[in-house]
């Protein structure tokens, strides 16, 4: 008894790493690794949940339906791409103006600062009841807005034609602050220097954002479009509340799609297909982006 | 003459011989005493209504009741989850058969009542089978076999503001050209509380929760959703004026934005007096006789869903019922819960208690059993229960994907797209559907 316990420290002492990493390399493998490789293998099966019929081998032939037979998917992937190329854009430009504004010393600017980030804390789906109000074509306070400016009225996420830059609305206003946040810390940490030299040299305001700021900020920008990005790419919440994708199809984005081909037409194997390409999508601008970062391109 | 006094004679003792074991021998209700019973329950008017009662079906049978109750979509997914095991310790359950009966039915997971209904043993002499309402009875037959009693029924109907229909002197429509002229005719009418104008008409327009609403336009029209092969047809030529027809109503007469509205917007646009006619399920009556919300108490009258231009009757037949699975291991004292559930008594209990809309002709004749409903709901949901259809749903397995299949189709209708191809589309998927999850 005592030789083992011996032995047993001796082996701890000896290989510290294995030993104490073990029971978080168990956890990941079980919540993480497991059901990511159970995804990859369902989604080369054909399955519908039920205890009478096993998954069948299928190969490929659910990617293959995805992308040549099954029109449903191929507007939802549009779409994706659609709702997160607009959104991301809507708040990397609104994000990084409203970072330079509050850049600027003023007066209450810590209390602005807060004020600005609340949207961030807010819960999606209460976030999403809300605009679902403000939205209402008859009720809702939207088509007043819009109308003291000459627009409208408009049927805002009950049109097929708007529903998406509508709802890339919404998640703009929750998620600008994320962006302008990034880009403050980013502005925080830029040198002085270049600056100095550029007014001796005579550059303009203007000369000096474009061709130093802007530069300068790039790392911390990416980093931010990247993050909105993957989230865009994946968002749920807003769209399921507000619309489920409606109408019609015309705001499936892939994420709903697939939770409705999982879990309420229940077949799992078709929806593990469709979170492979999901996943493949999110991974491919992901490293987009930080090739972008590196400056590569 | 002699001849006929002799069989006279001889099938009046022919009969008593037959009938006098069973008028001797009283029903024998504590024949599964001890048992113990898993009930599971969805949270609704009916489950509400019985709860209370079920002590006094322990106090008769001896029974032990272990009732669960879940929210609907929870218990659902509970009921699903269970079943799919193979294990599942259930011994009755809520059910509604057009929404998952082919399912439960082709994966073998249900124990067929039939067998129970046709025996003295097992079930009291005057539980009276035939005493429900005809439609509802074929709502709980699935493949042939009955797989419960119901409980519980609902129409789509047409509901509409007496007071303006009234004012404006309009007829209440008992066709759809009527139902099309009156949406017209009342549209931009002053109908509100404080004289705002109104819709002429208020529907589903939301995807998959639209195409039960449909359901009722398409049979009036004369399609239906499957020929007698299981071929889609809801796409001839009545199916394409039925969807043209919803689509129209809503997008020229209705509420703008009716593509995204389930029945808790439709419900509530017409409870605020914003709409002169709404067609859905006629079991919403309480949320419109609602006085702390609607404005519209005892403004509103319940009428049978129009008929079509041959006469065909619109209104489907929703029923809720009690199902049993294969797997229970009580099965008798299952059956013996699900007959006293839904016998005379408790029907015109949860009735008369709760406005519960009960599926028993006699109790609907009884004057406790009308006593909070109103009459006008009373005479068309009978009648609509006697004549319509329980085809509310696709009768296919996979009833969720195939509504979603042809609510597209009406979202593209009401937003004044291309009817016939949006149709046919639907048409195709749901062949598409039934060949992937139907086969055998």
């Amino acid at each position: 008894m005592r030789h083992l316990g011996t032995g047993w420290s001796r082996f701890v002492e000896r290989h510290p790493v294995p030993v104490f990493t073990l029971p978080s390399v168990v956890a990941v493998a079980l919540l993480m690794a497991f059901p990511v490789a159970y995804t990859l293998y369902m989604s080369v099966h054909s399955w519908y949940a039920s205890s009478l019929t096993s998954p069948q081998f299928t190969g490929l032939g659910n990617f293959r339906r995805a992308f040549f037979e099954d029109d449903r998917f191929r507007n939802a992937l549009w779409l994706t791409v659609y709702f997160t190329a607009l959104a991301t854009a809507l708040q990397l430009v609104l994000g990084v103006s409203l970072a330079l504004v509050l850049n600027r010393p003023f007066r209450g600017k810590g209390l602005v600062r807060s004020v600005f980030l609340l949207p961030m804390v807010a819960t999606p789906v209460a976030i999403a009841l809300v605009w679902m109000m403000m939205y209402n074509p008859t009720l809702g306070v939207m088509n007043y807005l819009v109308g003291l400016a000459g627009l409208g009225p408009y049927r805002w996420v009950s049109n097929a034609a708007i529903v998406v830059p509508a709802l890339a609305i919404v998640d703009t206003w929750e998620w600008t602050p994320l962006i302008t946040l990034i880009t403050l810390a980013g502005l925080a940490t830029l040198p002085i220097e270049p600056y100095e030299s550029a007014l001796i040299d005579g550059a303009s305001v203007t000369q000096m954002f474009w061709r130093i700021t802007l530069p300068l900020l790039r790392p911390t920008i990416i980093v931010a479009l990247l993050f909105r990005a993957i989230d865009c790419l994946k968002t749920f919440d807003i769209i399921y509340v507000m619309t489920q994708g409606g109408p019609g199809f015309a705001s499936e984005t892939l994420n709903v799609y697939t939770f409705q081909v999982g879990l309420f037409y229940f077949h799992i194997g078709y929806a593990s297909s469709l979170l492979v390409i999901l996943f493949a999508l999110v991974l491919g601008v992901s490293l987009l982006l930080i090739k972008v970062r590196r400056g590569a391109w | 003459m002699r001849v006929s006094l002799k069989m006279w004679f001889l099938s009046i003792m022919l009969s008593l011989a037959l009938a006098s074991p069973a008028l001797a021998q009283k029903f024998d209700w504590q024949q599964a005493k001890g048992t113990q019973l898993r009930v599971l329950l969805n949270k609704h008017p009916w489950q509400g209504a019985i709860e209370p009662h079920l002590k006094e079906f322990e106090a008769l049978t001896g029974i032990k009741l272990v009732a669960e109750v879940y929210p609907e979509d929870q218990f659902r997914a509970k009921v699903l989850v269970e079943l799919t095991s193979g294990a599942s310790s259930i011994d009755v359950f809520m059910s509604m058969p057009a929404q998952e009966g082919l399912k439960y039915v082709r994966a073998g997971w249900l124990q067929p009542v039939d067998e129970f209904l046709k025996n003295p043993a097992l079930t009291a002499p005057d539980y009276n089978w035939n005493d429900f309402l005809e439609k509802t009875r074929d709502a709980m037959v699935i493949e042939g076999k009955i797989i419960g009693p119901p409980i519980q029924v609902e129409n789509t109907s047409l509901m509409y503001r007496k007071d303006v229909f009234q004012k404006y002197n309009v007829k209440v429509p008992t066709t759809l050209d009527e139902l099309e002229a009156a949406a017209k005719a009342l549209n931009g009418k002053a109908m509100t509380d404080d004289g705002q104008p109104g819709y002429g008409i208020v529907a589903r327009g939301k995807r998959a929760a639209a195409t039960s609403q449909f359901a009722a336009y398409l049979h009036a029209m004369g399609s239906t959703w499957l020929a007698p092969n299981r071929e889609p047809i809801f796409n001839n030529e009545d199916g394409i004026k039925a969807l043209d027809l919803y689509g129209r109503l809503l997008r020229l007469y209705g509420p703008p934005g009716s593509e995204n509205n389930h029945w808790y917007e439709a419900s509530s646009i017409f409870s605020q007096g914003k709409a002169a006619m709404y067609t859905d399920a006629n079991s919403l009556f309480p949320v419109i006789e609602d006085a702390q919300k609607s404005k519209v108490v005892g403004k509103v009258g319940y009428a049978l869903f129009p008929r079509g231009p041959k006469g065909q009757y619109g209104s489907t037949v929703a029923a809720w019922g009690l199902a049993m699975p294969k797997t229970s291991q009580n099965q008798k004292a299952a059956w013996l819960f699900m007959q006293w559930a839904t016998a005379k008594e408790q029907v015109l209990a949860v009735q008369s208690e709760k406005g519960v809309l009960g599926a028993r002709e006699s109790v609907w004749k009884d004057p406790k059993g009308m006593a909070k409903v109103p009459a006008d709901l009373r005479e068309s949901l009978t009648m609509g229960s006697k004549v319509g259809t329980p085809l509310w749903n696709p009768p296919v397995v996979a009833v969720a994907e195939c509504r979603d299949a042809i609510g597209a189709a009406i979202v593209v209708s009401i937003q004044g797209g291309d009817v016939r191809a949006a149709d046919n589309k639907a048409a195709t998927d749901v062949k598409r559907i039934m060949l992937e999850t139907e086969k055998k």
